[in-house]
């Protein structure tokens, strides 16, 4: 039998879809803008500003950024591999301290979260924290610069903690009665029942890693070494500093790129992780919904 | 999400700016009279024998910092240079640049850390005297002779004295004097075209603004007005800023410097904004100018603008540029300094390359310096990039044509362009100044017939005692000064009275006190009146 839908049940729908798509409509917008000012002529925005569909489609800026695509290509090996070796290391390693910290029998396990959880307090600062990476572990110009300094936060470690808190104290007791080793205990028991919240905490590192620049802005010299972010940042910080004091002493042929290649940039560097976004992000869904339903 | 993260890094590095910058200073200080002393000691006693005895056995990897962005060729460059400096000094320079992000922190941490620089680019606007005088670079006095001698000779001691804090020298100037005094570009065509008078005075510019707007319905400044209207202000009423950007303190004319006035309580800035009131009304700009992202000079390009603000050299490249990309327009200038009658030209240390206190190696680092600014092989390949690739010399060898001969029509080409400015000398220098405008000659010969030494560049101020002061006072000129300034309130009387009494409240007087205070000692060594 079918059940019957009321007339008001159908309005509201059918409101609400139309005010979904509109909204939909509305945040697709900027993209599109960014799309279609990536194919206009330079020209044509400087004389009328952006518009959502150009008067006259150019390929320009496009031909001027794979006139040197190796960068590109560069950058994206370095935030690809950085992203998936960061994760993987990181996971292990918060997940491992995590797993100690919230173990009953570990006898220091309060004074050491306390200790991790100052830090989130109070830090050294900028200067000693970069003399500490550049002058003492002399990782200037190294690709452990960008992994290392961000690898483990103490947050993620707090967050870990508390979500292995709930997993009963006598799931290891069982097993170390059947011989299991400490090592395997984690391995095989904890990582399993830990599922949902090493999803979300590789979520939050996986993109931490994905979008930072910070460290590539201190640390790399190395063109080659750049990331992707770092890049697009790259590209549009020298038609920032026409805004300062310094443009005067700029010399008179320096020139910013063009609009159309900024776009074009942000396309080329964001395009395949926006249309990659919607297959994956199921996955995500789906991990962080795992525990939810636990009784 | 994402942007949460980076918000939260951001807002983290701030923080970390905030709570390092007063450690990092403090260190400077402490520690940097001592090591200096003990390094010139040493190099003293080493080159007090000939010259030529200067050991070079052993060999050193040299590294240098300079602003701004790469070249894809750079690593291709470094290596030529390379191969020519091992063999003459026996050491190899790796040239790092810090691009244009955040380069401030950047350049800052390079200098705090201590981190391992053999030579950097310096300027009065990345804070030269400040970093000079709290101790972060090398004091160069003794090694000059011994290390840079033809240079030591060749530099003015004009130069040197400008590079001089404390009674040391800190940084090697360029030799490559300039006047970067502020100006407007306009459309030389429309204004005969409309028939408006020769621009000679505010009110011949607002003459033009005017027939802009209405007859060939134009905004003129269309994009970013607020260099163009203050640089006016100041220049109309031969207001002189010191010591850089230093809000609204100025020194009230250069023939009484000691007359240092907080600008925002003076009848002739009452006067001022009451006009920009009915400029604003007229249009000459828009009103949503100082949240505008657009650069009036892309107007101007574009034909839909009227006048840009640009200093002397920049115009030059503005103009050359487009009166090339848009046939049959032809651009002028106007500079400010015909308000006041004289032109200051820039410090030496504008640009200059300084040795960090922390390098090892400053000694080769200065003979490497020394081959750059003499040997015109190694001047042309950092500067200009690789002959026939980057650039052909002009018939008569003393230019350097970019693009060069066959890639005139190459869509590809990227011209090879780095900060080159701390190294450079005049004698070396193969371009023309402001891009080969052909006005240009005349306006400098203008300039230099009525210049005056700069005494308000060199003025040492870090606002330490009134810092939070000072921010406030910015906080304010952001505000409520800038709004005024540009006639975007309602009623200019009562913005003024509230402006002022803002202004009083952040503690404008204190930053007043401060700033008089240094200039007065600045004037008393320098025996200025």
């Amino acid at each position: 039998m079918k059940i019957r839908t009321e007339r008001s049940t159908v309005l509201f729908n059918t409101i609400g879809y139309v005010l979904i798509s509109l909204f939909a409509l509305l945040c697709l917008l900027p993209f599109l803008l960014v799309l279609s000012g990536s194919f206009s002529s330079e020209q044509e925005i400087i004389a009328e500003g952006f518009k959502l569909i150009p008067d006259q489609w150019s390929l320009e800026a496009y031909r001027a950024v794979f006139s040197n695509p190796e960068q590109i290509f560069d950058a994206y090996r370095v935030t690809i591999l950085l992203t998936l070796a960061g994760t993987a290391l990181g996971l292990f390693l918060t997940s491992m301290a995590g797993y100690v910290l919230s173990r009953q029998e570990f006898k220091y396990r309060n004074s050491l979260s306390f200790f991790i959880y100052f830090t989130t307090l109070f830090s050294g600062g900028l200067i000693p924290w970069y003399i500490l990476i550049v002058n003492y572990l002399q990782l200037k110009d190294s690709y452990l610069a960008l992994l290392v300094p961000v690898l483990v936060s103490a947050w993620n470690i707090i967050l870990m903690k508390n979500f292995m808190k709930s997993i009963p104290e006598s799931i290891p007791e069982s097993a170390k009665i059947d011989g299991a080793g400490e090592f395997t205990i984690y391995l095989k028991l904890i990582l399993p029942l830990s599922a949902p919240s090493l999803a979300t905490i590789g979520l939050f590192m996986a993109l931490g890693f994905w979008n930072d620049w910070f460290m590539a802005n201190l640390f790399i010299t190395t063109e080659s070494k750049y990331p992707l972010q770092f890049l697009l940042y790259k590209i549009l910080a020298s038609a920032a500093v026409l805004k300062t004091s310094i443009a005067g002493n700029l010399s008179p042929d320096f020139k910013p790129p063009a609009e159309t290649l900024k776009m074009a940039a942000a396309i080329i560097v964001t395009g395949p992780i926006v249309f990659l976004y919607p297959f994956v992000q199921r996955f995500f869904v789906k991990g962080l919904t795992i525990g939810a339903v636990k009784g | 999400m994402s942007k949460k993260t980076i918000g939260l890094l951001m807002t983290t590095a701030l923080l970390a700016t905030a709570l390092a910058g007063c450690s990092g200073n403090g260190n400077g200080n402490g520690s940097g009279g001592s090591e200096a002393n003990a390094n010139a000691g040493a190099a003293a006693n080493s080159g007090s024998g000939e010259a030529k005895a200067i050991d070079t056995s052993k060999k050193v990897e040299l590294v240098w910092y300079v602003l701004g962005d790469g070249h894809a060729d750079s690593p291709k460059i470094q290596d030529q240079i390379n191969a020519m400096l091992e063999k003459d000094i026996n050491a190899t320079i790796k040239l790092n640049f810090t691009t244009w992000n955040d380069w401030q922190t950047k350049y800052n941490l390079l200098l705090t850390s201590g981190e391992k620089v053999d030579m950097v680019f310096a300027s009065t606007w990345a804070d030269y005297y400040k970093f000079a005088d709290q101790g972060a670079f090398k004091e160069l006095n003794d090694l000059l002779p011994t290390y840079m001698p033809e240079t030591w000779k060749a530099v003015p001691k004009q130069d040197w004295d400008e590079a001089t804090v404390n009674g040391k020298i800190y940084a090697v100037p360029s030799t490559y004097p300039e006047y970067t005094p502020d100006g407007l570009v306009y459309r030389e065509d429309w204004r005969k075209e409309l028939n408006v008078p020769e621009i000679k005075d505010l009110d011949s510019i607002e003459a033009y603004l005017d027939a802009v707007k209405t007859q060939k319905k134009v905004t003129p400044i269309n994009g970013k007005a607020w260099n163009e209207v203050f640089t006016l202000f100041k220049a109309y009423h031969g207001y002189e800023q010191i010591g850089g950007d230093s809000g609204v303190i100025v020194a009230k004319s250069y023939d009484a410097p000691r007359d240092i006035v907080n600008y925002a309580e003076t009848p002739e800035f009452e006067q001022f904004v009451k006009r920009m009131k009915t400029w604003s009304q007229k249009g000459f700009w828009t009103s949503d100018t100082l949240s505008s992202q657009k650069e009036a000079g892309d107007a101007l390009k574009a034909g839909t603008g009227g006048a840009y603000w640009r200093n002397a050299p920049g115009a030059g490249g503005f103009i050359v540029d487009a009166e090339k990309t848009n046939k049959g327009t032809d651009y002028a200038y106007f500079p400010f300094t015909r308000f006041h009658g004289y032109a200051m030209p820039t410090l030496s240390v504008n640009n200059a390359m300084a040795v960090p206190k922390s390098s090892k190696n400053a000694e080769r680092s200065l003979m490497a310096l020394e081959k750059i600014r003499t040997d015109s092989r190694y001047f042309d390949l950092l500067t200009y990039g690789i002959q026939d690739t980057h650039y052909s010399l002009s018939d008569d060898g003393k230019l350097a044509i970019s693009p060069p001969k066959g890639k005139e029509n190459d869509k590809n080409f990227k011209g090879y362009g780095i900060t080159s400015w701390g190294w450079r000398v005049t004698s070396l220098a193969k371009e023309q100044q402001a891009g080969g405008w052909t006005e240009f000659p005349a306006l400098m010969e203008e300039f230099k017939a009525e210049s005056k030494p700069n005494i308000f560049a060199p003025i040492i101020m870090d606002y330490k005692p009134v810092k939070s002061q000072q921010a406030a006072v910015n906080q304010v000129i952001q505000q409520y000064g800038m709004p005024l300034m540009m006639g975007l309130v309602p009623d200019v009387d009562k913005a003024l009275e509230t402006y002022r009494k803002q202004l009083k409240a952040a503690g404008v007087d204190q930053v007043l006190a401060y700033v008089q205070e240094q200039a007065n000692a600045y004037f008393d060594e320098k025996g200025i009146q």
